[in-house]
């Protein structure tokens, strides 16, 4: 291909006088506006969005105590959330120690059990509004207003996109999740770092980015009909001097060519052996974390893989049930992924982080489910700078609350940009007569987790 | 209109807390820097000085104005009195919550070193900056800023007579020429011209008629009447309405949460004809904010309520606490002020929730002045009929209701009598002539507000309820910190005290949304008038005079022009805040009539083009791009106005502005050409050009199928090449010849490739019409 590719240049050259588009495309990446601030540890994010809210209580934050006081109400478990709930429900679910850690993890998590000493399970993190549109916002917007950029947005407005013939910031949903496009929007921030939904509920690389291939001609008859293009508006440039914007119009078709190229073999699972196959096993989901480490070897910065349509994790009723069945599609990937980055040296620098937009109520609702929990819930993180072997934070007694050392999303967003080489005081856009930020006017990097 | 120009300078109501340094004599400035100043640094200055992000408790340290300003807590140092002075409370660690510096009580000497200070008067040097903004000018108290000032009463600068010069504008340009050693450019030619008129105006292509008949009208006045023609189009309102569609954030769908029928189209609808029927501004700022209390308004201008009705809203859960609902509810009005003070003020009234504004004459106050106009404000949906018949078909909607609720129950009993079946019968026989005989039963409602204050209470012990009290209206209390759980004093209904005096009169009808929109004609009239005139600029030459066209406050940028946009805004105030007027105006300039040439010298100087050294080259928005696709492929549908249709389907075939805009799903295409989101106010269109739109027109069917089209209208040779229609198509698409080369580019093409089987046996001209669609020339104005 590259070869080809560098005929057509010579050609465009020679008709336009030797006006070649080689250089166009530094000049392009040169408008980044940022530059990290300090050392790197991430140089890409995966985050594992488990859309609808699991309860911490089942995986990563064990609470015997649950079990005394099941039926009960003390004064400890009596908040107010989104629905009325009733007494404590314990989780049925048993714990034990992993890794050399000493990690307590439940029998939900067989496979990322293999991890435990990568992990860095955060016990204490709480949000501010236990409802899923709200909670959404602020996880992947840092707001519960849907008015400004999501995470993704400003990452690639910090360090834009190392792969250009790829977009920088994908997000990778079977369906979609409450709020859809808000939650990946660049609202004020410029739209090239918006970014790009991907329904991957089919697997052909053509349905998965919109217009990647011509249906109807063949790739060297297209690369004719755009060499024809290119003359005629280098010929249009020619008569018109220098003008950045028809270059880089005339550069973002070279790149487009090329990305139907480069995409498609990225998109593929086709190349994958079977036994890496077996490892991530069957679904949506599990397709979804394979996607994601193809993306990540090709340097995509962010990459979010949402569990499921709609808000899976949503379990206010028959909760012990669903929450067995969720982690089974659930521990299997995730585990297979870490495998793979880690198997690949990558691991170092990819930071991997899951969870939800909240967690769950100890409490019950309906008898056998639990209501959406803001006040506290658990999510982890492993690899790119962070600590493994380790959790931080604790909650209540009974997993409802974050008591000690809690983080608040912004402070989560604050240690996510530090990770990725920026200070989130000083990565801001002036916008309506304010220098906005992801993390509003607060965030504190939680630093003890970093390694 | 002459009262506006001797229109008062009003006194500063921010120079509360910027009393001017008191002057200090060297040895108390000396020991400030020597003993004070130190200690300062090492332990204040982290978290209390311009530095400091955050700025903790909004209090800064270096700088005596800020210093005796105070913060969050209130005043911090009263000068000369220690004991009195909060300040000197936290460095004794006398209150349990707050004592600074939080690391550790300072020792005795350094504390006493700032009991002398305070004892002396705060003796402090003159700040260098008073202000936060970066390279801005320094503000002396009292003095306002240029935005805020009433309109320079300038009549034309004195000019050397010159060919170049054609109206007003040219001598402002030509002057600044002449002050930054720039040349202007030679003019566009006649189809440049024409061209550029078209998709500026109109947002279409000109035909090559058009063209051509423009370029053979030796009339000396063929431009004035060629902009006068294109000026009365009906698609200048679609064109430049969608303008002001970006202002208001318009959606064609609201929040599933909304019990409103309205139809959103009504708005988009009013706008496009207020803009044709060249709608006064200030009617036009009038008829959106309170049409149903602006005497002069017919029934259908209800529909010019959209700009609030359409507003963001967030869902209010019942279930959550009341507090959690108050914060959202602050949201929503923090978000109408936001428009509103960008659209009509350019200025960024919402930054004033938390604290007075940092930068420009907005207090907290003024804010919850405002925030009360839209607290006694409901979204609703408001009938466009005149009064006595939507009371008539309100009436029968209620009837009707009712007559349902019955049906319903009826239907549910288990056992139906012969009775109850000719009961239903009747009932449903009811429902069906009050609905068949009610004059305009199912006329839609437009998505309007009405006057109804909002009250967020308890229902019950686990619910929350929001009380909508119709047509009561009420006065917030300022949130301190912007936090409805904290109120602090009541404040009335009323406008911006910079604009309205420090005993600013209160509101007076209902909600005040009408009070509100008269003030800004009343009381900032000369800032209202520069903000819609550097839009309409900045539309017409792609940047404004302003650079900030939604920021005129100190943050913003300050006009390239000042005197050019006083004297543009003070005649469209005397042409009675006509439009037209303004665009004729503009349009009739040699300045916009300049080629967009490229010259080195001019371009070292000038590489931004600030000062209009030549035309701007533009590349068209999707909207326009889109249109002119359908329009050169013959098919594109005129229609005006009615229900927006998705835009995805290869069906639709009318212009881009009744496509459909969803505030949560907005179309792929729109968002991928940087359209803007409509969740908030966006004052700007910025250019983005990625490799993922050329994905679209490589491979999209959109372009695919008006390239099928263009063989169906040009109807090629199959199999042959033809110079003929190859220049028909250039004459179509860039409503020009087609220049030997090309015709050289194109049949190398055709020798060069093969016929594919897909495509019949047109596939190289269909692919050929592709690229002339897929080219620069289709994409940019020159």
């Amino acid at each position: 291909m590259e070869k080809i590719i560098l005929d057509r240049r010579t050609m465009i050259q020679s008709l336009a006088g030797g006006a070649g588009t080689l250089g166009l495309v530094s000049q392009l990446s040169a408008e980044q506006p940022n530059r990290p601030h300090h050392r790197v540890r991430a140089r890409r994010v995966i985050q594992l969005f488990m859309n609808g809210g699991p309860f911490q209580g089942d995986f990563l934050d064990p609470k015997p105590l649950l079990e005394k006081y099941e039926g009960q109400r003390p004064s400890q478990a009596d908040l107010r959330t989104e629905r009325a709930t009733a007494g404590l429900l314990p989780s049925p679910f048993k714990y034990s120690r992993h890794g050399e850690s000493g990690l307590e993890m439940s029998e939900l998590l067989p496979g990322l059990a293999r991890h435990a000493d990568e992990l860095c399970v955060l016990r204490s993190m709480y949000t501010d509004n236990p409802n899923h549109g709200p909670a959404l916002l602020l996880m992947n917007n840092g707001s519960i207003t849907p008015t400004v950029p999501s995470m993704g947005a400003w990452m690639m407005y910090g360090l834009g996109s190392e792969n250009e013939n790829l977009p920088g910031y994908v997000v990778l949903c079977p369906g979609r999740p409450v709020r859809f496009s808000i939650l990946w929007n660049s609202a004020f921030l410029p739209s090239r770092y918006q970014g790009t939904y991907i329904n991957h509920s089919s697997l052909e690389p053509e349905k998965l980015i919109p217009y990647l291939r011509n249906t109807t001609i063949g790739r060297e008859q297209q690369q004719r009909q755009l060499l024809m293009l290119q003359q005629l508006n280098h010929r249009h440039l020619e008569k018109r001097a220098s003008d950045r914007q028809l270059e880089a119009r005339i550069a973002a078709m070279e790149t487009a060519f090329r990305m139907q190229f480069a995409a498609s073999e990225a998109f593929d699972l086709a190349g994958e052996t079977a036994a890496t196959r077996e490892a991530y096993g069957k679904g949506h989901f599990a397709n979804g974390c394979l996607l994601a480490r193809r993306l990540a070897e090709r340097d995509v910065r962010f990459i979010q893989v949402y569990h499921g349509n709609g808000q899976p994790w949503d379990t206010h009723n028959d909760h012990h049930q669903k929450s067995r069945e969720l982690a089974g599609t659930m521990d299997r990937p995730v585990a297979a992924l870490l495998d793979d980055l880690k198997q690949r040296g990558m691991l170092e620098d990819t930071l991997v982080i899951w969870g939800g937009e909240f967690g769950r109520t100890p409490t019950t609702e309906n008898g056998n489910g639990r209501d959406h929990n803001h006040y506290g819930f658990t999510m982890w993180m492993a690899g790119g700078g962070v600590r493994g072997g380790m959790s931080y934070g604790e909650t209540d007694d009974f997993g409802f609350k974050a008591e000690t050392d809690p983080v608040h999303i912004h402070d989560l967003h604050a240690t996510i940009l530090h990770l990725l080489g920026i200070d989130h005081e000083r990565l801001t856009y002036r916008y309506a007569g304010r220098d906005f930020r992801l993390t509003d006017v607060s965030g504190n990097v939680v630093n003890k987790i970093l390694s | 209109m002459s009262l506006l120009l001797s229109w008062a300078v009003l006194p500063m109501t921010v120079a509360d807390g910027m009393e001017p340094d008191a002057a200090f004599g060297r040895a108390e400035v000396e020991f400030f820097e020597s003993s004070i100043r130190p200690l300062l640094v090492k332990h204040c200055y982290k978290c209390h000085s311009e530095k400091s992000t955050p700025l903790r408790g909004n209090f800064r340290l270096d700088d005596r104005q800020h210093l005796v300003a105070g913060g969050d807590l209130g005043i911090a140092v009263v000068p000369g009195e220690p004991d009195a002075s909060l300040l000197w409370t936290a460095l004794e660690y006398a209150d349990e919550d707050l004592q600074m510096p939080p690391e550790g009580k300072l020792p005795d000497r350094e504390r006493e070193a700032i009991r002398k200070w305070i004892e002396l008067g705060l003796p402090m040097p003159p700040s260098r900056d008073q202000s936060r903004s970066r390279g801005k000018e320094k503000r002396e108290p009292g003095q306002l800023h240029w935005s805020f000032l009433p309109l320079a009463n300038s009549s034309l600068p004195p000019f050397r007579s010159d060919e170049w010069i054609r109206t007003g504008i040219d001598v402002y340009i030509s002057r600044k020429h002449r002050q930054e050693r720039l040349r202007h450019s030679p003019p566009a030619t006649r189809r440049e011209l024409v061209r550029r008129l078209h998709f500026d105006l109109l947002g279409l292509p000109p035909s090559s008629k058009d063209v051509s008949d423009f370029q053979d009208d030796s009339s000396p006045d063929a431009w004035e009447q060629l902009v006068d023609r294109t000026l009365a189009s009906p698609h200048y309102g679609e064109r430049w309405g969608r303008y002001w569609l970006d202002l208001a954030r318009y959606t064609d769908t609201t929040a599933s949460w909304l019990v409103s029928t309205g139809k959103a189209h009504l708005y988009r609808d009013w706008v496009i004809k207020a803009l044709n029927d060249d709608l006064p501004y200030d009617q036009f700022v009038i008829m959106q904010l309170a049409a149903d209390k602006n005497p002069v308004a017919n029934p259908e201008d209800i529909a010019a309520l959209g700009f609030l009705g359409l507003s963001p809203t967030y869902w209010k859960e019942p279930r959550l606490a009341k507090e959690v609902i108050r914060e959202i509810v602050a949201e929503e009005w923090e978000e109408r002020i936001d428009a509103v003070g960008r659209t009509f003020l350019g200025l960024s009234i919402a930054c004033a929730r938390c604290h007075d504004h940092k930068f420009d004459p907005i207090t907290t106050r003024d804010y919850y002045a405002l925030a009360g106009v839209f607290a006694s404000t409901r979204l609703i949906g408001r009938s466009l009929l005149p009064p006595e018949e939507a009371l008539v078909v309100e009436k029968a909607h209620l009837q009707v209701g009712k007559l349902e609720g019955q049906v319903a129950r009826l239907k549910e009993e288990k056992e139906q009598g012969p009775e109850d079946q000719q009961r239903l019968v009747s009932l449903q026989a009811e429902i069906k002539k009050l609905r068949e005989t009610t004059p305009h039963y199912d006329r839609p409602l437009a998505q309007g507000v009405d006057d109804a204050s909002l009250y967020v209470l308890d229902d019950g012990p686990d619910r929350t309820r929001l009380d909508y009290r119709v047509g009561e209206s009420r006065n917030l209390p300022v949130f301190l910190r912007g936090n409805p759980a904290t109120p602090g004093e009541l404040v009335e209904r009323r406008f911006l005290e910079v604009f309205a005096g420090e005993n600013a009169q209160p509101f007076q009808h209902g909600s005040g949304r009408g009070d509100l929109a008269n003030s800004f004609f009343s009381d900032s009239p000369a800032l209202v008038a520069r903000v819609i005139v550097n839009r309409i600029w900045m539309h017409h030459f792609g940047e404004g005079l302003v650079r900030t066209p939604s920021d005129f406050g100190h943050q913003g940028e300050h006009p390239s022009h000042p005197d050019l946009l006083d004297n543009l805004a003070r005649r469209f105030l005397e042409h009675g805040w006509s439009i037209k007027w303004l665009h004729r105006e503009i349009l009739l300039s040699a300045t916009y009539q300049q080629s967009v040439t490229f010259d080195e010298s001019n371009e070292l100087s000038d590489p931004d083009n600030k000062y209009l050294w030549r035309m701007n080259r533009r590349r068209l928005d999707i909207e326009a791009w889109r249109d002119t696709m359908l329009s050169v492929a013959g098919i594109l549908d005129l229609r005006m106005a009615g229900s927006a249709e998705i835009l995805g389907g290869a069906e639709n075939r009318r212009r881009t502005v009744y496509g459909q805009v969803a505030r949560r799903d907005l179309d792929a295409v729109l968002q991928m050409y940087g359209f803007p989101p409509p969740i908030s106010h966006s004052p700007k269109r910025e250019v983005n050009i990625t490799p993922m739109q050329q994905l679209f027109v490589l491979n999209g069917e959109f372009i695919r199928q008006r390239a099928t089209d263009l063989v169906r209208r040009l109807q090629p040779p199959k199999d042959k090449f033809s110079e003929e229609i190859v220049n028909r198509a250039f004459q179509l698409l860039y409503q020009r010849p087609v220049e030997k080369v090309e015709i050289q580019i194109t049949r190398e093409y055709f020798q060069h490739s093969q016929e594919d089987a897909g495509e019949a046996t047109y596939g190289r001209w269909h692919q050929l019409f592709q690229v002339l669609l897929a080219a620069n020339e289709l994409a940019f104005v020159d």
